[in-house]
């Protein structure tokens, strides 16, 4: 079950986590490749939007490590 | 990167379904995330960003689709639809039985409005059928 008290991150968080920011850094680096490349208008125009949307997303997740950070153990537990 | 004699290091159409085909995956990823997450703060993150991520592979699909780089998928026969609705009244009648015996009526088992129930092809007029 769900708290809602902040606490320490459960391994399996941090790794989906970790795992969500690396899909995302992919997901901007290949939409930025796109908008490099392409001689299409609109097909730059929907990169750039969209990179600007998994930019926001990247920050989402790094702010919920941040959040935790405190919580997490300085040891194993 | 565009090489100077013109050539795209591959065509917009393949750049942006190596894209879609990563947000479909994506979204799968933060959905599993959100159902294993045990703190509520990151569940609802994970929440988020799976909803956002839906709309983001939906507008591309969109957008691909009206540009002609999407082929839409084939329509679906009538027989095989026809047959489909039939396996399903099967399934959900069947379903709706063993909920009948469990629970001894008690278990409300509420057929989805707006679906007619399922009219046989066969007409029995025997008025003792049950």
């Amino acid at each position: 079950m769900q708290s809602n008290q902040m606490q320490a991150l459960s391994g399996k968080e941090l790794e989906y986590i970790a795992d969500s920011i690396s899909n995302e850094d992919l997901l901007i680096k290949q939409l930025a490749a796109t908008a490099g490349t392409t001689q299409n208008q609109t097909v730059q125009q929907i990169c750039v939007q969209h990179i600007q949307s998994h930019s926001q997303h990247m920050n989402s997740l790094i702010q919920l490590l941040q959040q935790h950070q405190q919580y997490a153990p300085a040891q194993p537990q | 990167m565009n090489a100077h004699n013109g050539t795209a290091f591959m065509a917009d159409e393949d750049l942006l379904n190596t894209v879609l085909a990563d947000l479909k995956r994506t979204v799968r990823e933060y959905t599993t995330a959100a159902t294993e997450s045990n703190c509520q703060t990151v569940r609802r993150v994970f929440n988020d960003l799976t909803m956002d991520t839906l709309r983001l592979q939906g507008e591309l699909y969109t957008r691909m689709s009206q540009m002609n780089m999407y082929t839409p998928p084939g329509k679906a026969l009538r027989q095989d639809v026809d047959k489909q609705i039939q396996t399903a009244h099967q399934t959900q009648a069947k379903c709706q039985q063993f909920v009948q015996q469990k629970t001894g009526g008690a278990g409300a088992f509420n057929q989805a409005a707006g679906i007619p129930v399922h009219q046989p092809n066969v007409h029995n007029h025997n008025p003792y059928y049950m």
